[in-house]
């Protein structure tokens, strides 16, 4: 079998049914096994691989993101040598810092023009290794099957990530014996995933955990990616009911929780909710699971949870603990089988405690300091366009977006009812990242409406994939919210650099995004200017069958609200004026103080 | 503080680059690096020294512990542990005088002479990094043609032992 049949034989025998990619001089033998791969199954469609071509490397790569993020499975992207391989560089990286499990295949000129400065070469193991969880090169063909199938294990073990096989063109020419089975030999990786899997909590772990729990009289739990990822979901949401916790979630946590339980206080950091922040500032108990205290929710760690005594720690990455906040308690193990660990443990000893006191003021919070708007507005305002969406949506739909404002209005204003339904470059923060994630996530998830909130800026980014959607005749839906500008850095601007809008101005560009829409062969393309249009519009865009594309013009004014800015703590959230602050903090108005954290 | 961390590598292409890519990516300093094939050949041992206080070195060895193909990590610091480090020293040896006092030198530190000519010697020397520190001081900067050093190994004291 030649090594190119070799590595699709393995691709389907990980489950793989979408490959997404560009194809390419080096890449090329791999992209022919498909097509024959394909061939040979001419009469059972539904054991082919989809081949998904975009309109850039890195579209595919936000593909295989998305895919991989909506189905919890792994995403394959496969790309060529040199520029197609460094085009997938910011995909890679994506995939690294929000934890996704990816495999990418880039061709590599062959092993005899290594070094050589040779046409679309690009030194790939040097570029990604920086970049991702591993990457493999494969320079003894021999090796070739064990080691597309050990990136799988890779890049779905421990904390996932992506992984990058580098693969020159003569090893994919290469000639061999398939043998169907085996893995390379990792044996410091695996010895520790073995433990990792095995790690249990010890009769004295959960003793001293529940004295903790015992002692508090108002615990939180601070729910992030790691409840996703992890699939821990059921095993959260049964410890918070059983104990009666209140949840705050984190951007890549949204779901994690049901967003609508009473015991959810929504989510918590720079853009959280009032609330959700407040909670965390009066809590004397942090429970986190599957988060890493980053700078966006805890911009200085001694700030965070000021109240708190303990603070409790269980993650996958045993460099998470301890890295931002030094904790009393920590357990590195999966976060499931942890919570589940615990329930039962404090089930089985009858611990009990009276929570009401706190869960009332957490209601209270809720309610005192609820998420708000300009809802006497003439203009549009972006939260009355994701409210009144997100009212026909019901938190069932896949919701990706780009990043910036829109984004952090998304992350507000929607319900997430299960996990795997919020699509977002958390931690990379990549602008472009919301259409091609959605075409990734709608070719996992079929079944389920897909939508990309996107803004004018990011859009731009991977504007390309616009003609993907239609290509392949996905229902994807993108709901442009056009502010002519770069907002999120405007509000950045108006707070730090006195309106100098240095580069974010975009009031000067021309596109037409319906029109760009019409000619991409989207059928479905409306513009809404009108407040009074916008709920019947919002429900034909919803219910229309087939790729749409709607875009509003909403107030470019509108700010992301509350804000706590970099390097503060919860006690210095700005709120805006429409939601009720606690107190009166500094001043809110011209340049605030800013700290060398960003 | 300086720590002397061991780690056992499997003997593949590239380790070397990714051990020092995540230094690097993260900010923490390599004081000095050695590699080479133990008995088994198919593991390599690196001997690393970097400075830091306990939270630094605790996050180095965690995240040395996440690349693929470190098998085990060991903070020799940690306990008693034997620590050396070669040096190869030229320094100029002209007129009796000097050339005794430098062979007297090198005795005193237990070190060797490879090589003479009518106006050098060629030194061997091995100890702890700090000896060899104090040979360079007591030789003085004015007669020392050039300095080559090996970095640090280390191995722990008594039955404690690192290995796969």
């Amino acid at each position: 079998m030649r090594g190119a049949d070799m590595i699709v034989q393995v691709l389907a025998d990980e489950g793989v049914d979408t490959v997404f990619g560009y194809s390419g001089g080096a890449i090329l033998p791999t992209y022919d096994a498909i097509f024959s791969f394909n061939e040979q199954r001419a009469k059972s469609p539904g054991e082919q691989i989809k081949l998904i071509v975009p309109a850039n490397e890195q579209g595919a790569g936000f593909m295989a993101a998305g895919y991989a993020r909506a189905s919890g499975k792994v995403g394959v992207f496969m790309v060529t040598s040199g520029p197609g391989a460094t085009n997938t560089v910011t995909a890679i990286r994506d995939c690294m810092a929000d934890s996704i499990p990816v495999v990418l295949i880039t061709g590599q000129v062959a092993t005899g023009a290594m070094g050589t400065d040779a046409f679309q070469e690009a030194p790939i193991v040097n570029i990604m290794g920086s970049c991702a969880k591993h990457v493999f090169l494969v320079t003894r063909p021999e090796e070739l099957e064990a080691t597309i199938r050990t990136a799988f294990e890779v890049a779905r073990s421990g904390r996932p990530g992506p992984v990058v096989v580098d693969l020159p063109k003569d090893v994919q020419n290469w000639v061999g014996e398939y043998m169907g089975s085996g893995l390379l030999d990792i044996r410091g990786y695996r010895q520790r995933m073995e433990s990792l899997r095995s790690a249990k909590l010890s009769d004295r772990k959960c003793k001293q955990f529940f004295e903790m729990l015992r002692k508090a009289s108002r615990p939180i739990i601070y729910a992030g990616g790691g409840v996703v990822s992890g699939e821990a979901s059921e095993e959260l949401r049964s410890f918070a009911r059983t104990f009666n916790i209140p949840v705050v979630s984190t951007l890549m946590g949204l779901g994690g929780m049901d967003t609508t339980d009473d015991l959810y206080m929504g989510m918590l950091g720079m853009h959280g909710a009032a609330h959700a922040n407040y909670a965390v500032e009066d809590c004397d108990f942090v429970i986190a699971v599957g988060a890493r205290f980053d700078d966006r929710v805890a911009a200085k760690a001694e700030f965070f949870a000021p109240n708190a005594e303990h603070v409790a720690h269980i993650d996958i990455d045993a460099a998470e603990i301890g890295k931002v906040k030094l904790v009393e308690w920590a357990h590195v193990g999966e976060a499931g089988k942890s919570l589940q660990q615990l329930t039962a443990w404090g089930s089985e000893n009858g611990f009990e405690k009276d929570y009401s006191p706190w869960l009332a003021h957490c209601a209270k919070l809720k309610e005192q300091h609820a998420m708000n708007y300009d809802r006497n507005s003439d203009l549009i305002q972006p939260h009355y366009v994701i409210e009144a969406l997100n009212k026909l949506t019901q938190g069932r739909a896949i919701i990706s977006t780009g990043v910036g404002q829109h984004q952090m209005w998304a992350a507000q204003y929607f319900d997430f009812r299960e996990p795997r339904l919020w699509l977002t470059s958390g931690s990379m923060g990549t602008m472009g990242f919301g259409l091609p994630a959605a075409i990734g996530a709608a070719f996992a998830c079929p079944d389920k409406m897909v939508i990309d909130v996107d803004g004018d800026g990011s859009i731009r980014m991977n504007l390309g994939e616009m003609e993907t959607v239609t290509t392949y005749g996905l229902p994807v839906k993108v709901l442009l919210l056009n502010n002519h500008g770069d907002g999120m850095v405007r509000q950045w601007q108006k707070l730090y650099f006195e309106n100098r809008f240095s580069g974010s101005d975009k009031s000067l560009h021309r596109k037409d995004f319906v029109k760009a829409a019409q000619s991409d062969g989207f059928e479905f393309a409306v513009r809404v200017s009108d407040k009074t249009e916008l709920e019947k519009v919002l429900k034909d865009f919803v219910e229309f069958q087939g790729p749409a594309f709607l875009e509003v013009e909403i107030d470019p004014e509108a700010g992301v609200y509350p804000m706590v800015g970099p390097g503060m703590s919860y006690k210095q959230m700005v709120t805006g004026e429409f939601i009720k602050s606690r107190e009166a903090v500094g001043s809110q108005k011209g340049v605030l103080e800013t700290s060398d954290a960003f | 503080m300086r720590h002397i961390i061991s780690i056992l590598v499997d003997n593949e292409f590239g380790v070397l680059s990714r051990v020092a890519g995540m230094f690097t990516a993260r900010g923490y300093n390599i004081e000095s690096l050695t590699v080479a094939p133990t008995d088994d050949p198919s593991l390599s041992r690196i001997t690393l020294v970097t400075i830091g206080d306990d939270n630094r070195i605790e996050q180095i060895i965690k995240q040395l512990n996440k690349l693929l193909d470190v098998v085990k990590v060991m903070d020799m610091t940690d306990g008693p542990h034997i620590e050396r480090e070669m040096m190869l020293i030229k320094v100029q040896a002209v007129g009796g005088e000097a050339r005794d006092e430098i062979k007297r030198l090198t005795d005193i530190f237990r070190g060797r002479v490879l090589d003479v000519t009518d106006k050098i010697f060629t030194i061997e020397m091995t100890g702890t990094s700090e000896k060899l520190d104090a040979f360079l001081v007591a030789i003085g900067r004015g007669s020392i043609l050039e300095v080559v050093r090996s970095g640090v190994i280390g191995i722990a004291r008594g039955e404690k032992h690192l290995r796969v």
